[in-house]
């Protein structure tokens, strides 16, 4: 790709030390670096007073990030997040698997129930925040509710989709060599479901995410997603950008740690 | 009926009137015609005939994997209800765990329940076996790191591990050399007459099925019949890398070969 790229520009003497530099990875942090200084000071220094009231400033933006660290009181809002999310997923990465694995044992019982199963899974999920917000209260119950809904189904059907693919003439030779119900599940369906799992399950992630943002955003008392909620309330743009400036960190965060684990299971696999 | 009061020439599988048809989207097929057939105890049975006459299907009957459309099959007196875990059945497929190691896979039946074995003693009967069917070096090797006839030798291995009293091989040394082949043929031999093994032996090679059978059962193109039975009265134990020089073999290879080759014209422009 680089290579090409510098074919097309070679010829150009005056350019090519500045390419060549660009490729270099001190290089390619310096130019990073430099874009979002032209950025942020064009946000810092051009907007009109009556501009700088909706759009803030990253210097306001950072001293408001800052001074809730100071003060403390960023911690129980990304807690809250943090826990609504993990319990959720928690939650419905259980139940998915468990359900997943039991259909897979009784396909009978699956074709019975396939019809509402498919229904539900099209169905989005967040149509029924409203719903939890009004049963469950606007606490972190709703929030979890949302989140488990979502994941269960995703996992559910990957795992549906992995039992589905399983070879039955592992299961059948097994079976012939006289090994119980517990052994053919625990030495064919579970390792031979397992990639599958673990692929609904990374995608679950993003959308437990995304979910307890959205729950937080329609109506509760604590999370990043009701800070954004509130600050906009009370039109405090600095509060506003400052709780999504959180949310961007977390994304990096979570991105970050998807891939290493990621990377450290493809490995232990190969 | 205690096992040992069986008498050397005592029934041991026994097939009567049992016919299969398979329902194809929009016809019946018929895959094997009403047939009667004796295996006894210890004997050494071997099933020859085109491709398409039913020898698998047998198999799949005597197994317990197929409930056959008409007819009974018996296997020690009793009726065949469902999976018949007294036999070992090497499937024409081999069913290796993939994300299992070539000495795992062989391992397996000694983790189930009914057959438990202490971790040592596994250890060396892997050994033993592994080396019995000259995969020395592999044993770390996944099924997907092997050729096609190096997983049958382990599918062979896995079968022969547990010692099943009876043992229904379907088509085991097709994708191996010829060398290789009669050295598998060898240990096959010594090993189902040491432990003395029932063995049905399905195979379209008429060569290996004279040179192992007792007896030799020539099948029809479809729908499967029986077309003749023949004893094979070489004496035991059997050289199997000269035995095919002697005149014996060779009148009794042309005498079937005859009743063969109609069969296996008659079977290709179907």
């Amino acid at each position: 790709m680089s290579q090409s790229i510098r074919i097309a520009t070679a010829p150009n003497s005056a350019t090519a030390p500045l390419v060549r530099f660009l490729e270099t990875a001190p290089g390619r942090l310096l130019a990073r670096l430099l874009l979002a200084l032209v950025i942020l000071t064009m946000w810092q220094v051009l907007p009109t007073k009556g501009l700088r009231f909706w759009m803030s400033g990253p210097v306001q933006i950072i001293a408001r990030l800052w001074s809730w660290i100071l003060d403390g009181s960023l911690w129980p809002n990304l807690g809250a997040t943090l826990l609504a999310m993990a319990l959720g997923y928690v939650i419905g990465t259980g139940s998915g698997i468990a359900l997943g694995l039991l259909f897979g044992l009784l396909p009978r019982l699956h074709r019975v129930l396939s019809p509402y199963i498919n229904a539900l899974y099209a169905m989005p999920k967040i149509a029924l925040a409203p719903l939890f917000v009004i049963t469950l209260g606007i606490g972190i119950e709703s929030k979890v509710a949302l989140v488990a809904l979502t994941v269960f189904f995703l996992v559910l059907n990957s795992t549906l989709d992995g039992v589905r693919n399983v070879d039955r003439d592992l299961v059948r030779s097994l079976a012939l060599m006289g090994a119980t119900r517990i052994e053919v599940i625990g030495k064919v369906l579970v390792p031979a479901t397992l990639p599958w799992i673990f692929t609904g399950m990374r995608i679950a992630v993003r959308y437990a995410f995304t979910n307890t943002l959205l729950a937080e955003l329609i109506a509760s008392n604590s999370g990043i997603g009701f800070m954004i909620e509130y600050y906009s309330g009370v039109f405090d743009a600095t509060g506003t950008y400052a709780a999504i400036l959180v949310l961007v960190i977390m994304s990096v965060g979570l991105t970050e740690v998807l891939t290493q684990v990621e990377t450290r299971l493809s490995r232990g696999r190969s | 009926m205690p096992r040992d009061d069986v008498a050397p020439d005592a029934v041991k599988i026994r097939l009567t009137g049992v016919a299969k048809r398979f329902a194809t989207r929009d016809r019946e097929v018929q895959a094997l015609q009403p047939i009667d057939l004796t295996v006894r105890d210890h004997e050494f049975v071997a099933l020859v005939g085109p491709s398409g006459c039913g020898k698998s299907t047998i198999l799949n009957l005597v197994a317990g994997l197929l409930a056959p459309s008409e007819g009974r099959i018996w296997y020690d007196g009793e009726p065949v209800n469902g999976l018949n875990r007294n036999v070992g059945y090497m499937t024409q497929k081999d069913t290796l765990l993939p994300w299992r190691s070539a000495a795992d896979n062989v391992r397996i039946a000694l983790e189930l329940k009914c057959r438990s074995v202490p971790r040592a003693e596994a250890n060396a009967r892997v050994r033993q076996i592994i080396d019995l069917v000259g995969l020395n070096g592999f044993e770390r090797h996944y099924p997907a790191e092997l050729s096609g006839g190096m997983r049958k030798r382990v599918a062979l291995a896995r079968t022969l591990i547990y010692q099943p009293e009876t043992l229904l091989m379907d088509e085991p040394f097709g994708a191996l050399d010829a060398q290789l082949k009669l050295l598998m043929l060898a240990q096959l031999q010594d090993l189902t007459r040491l432990r003395r093994m029932t063995v049905v032996f399905v195979t379209h090679d008429l060569g290996e099925a004279i040179t192992l059978a007792d007896r030799v059962v020539v099948f029809s193109a479809r729908p499967g019949r029986i077309r003749t039975i023949r004893d094979v009265d070489l004496p035991r134990p059997r050289d199997v890398f000269r035995i095919r020089f002697t005149e014996a073999f060779a009148r009794l290879h042309e005498e079937l070969w005859d009743e063969l080759k109609d069969e296996v014209t008659q079977g290709t422009d179907v």
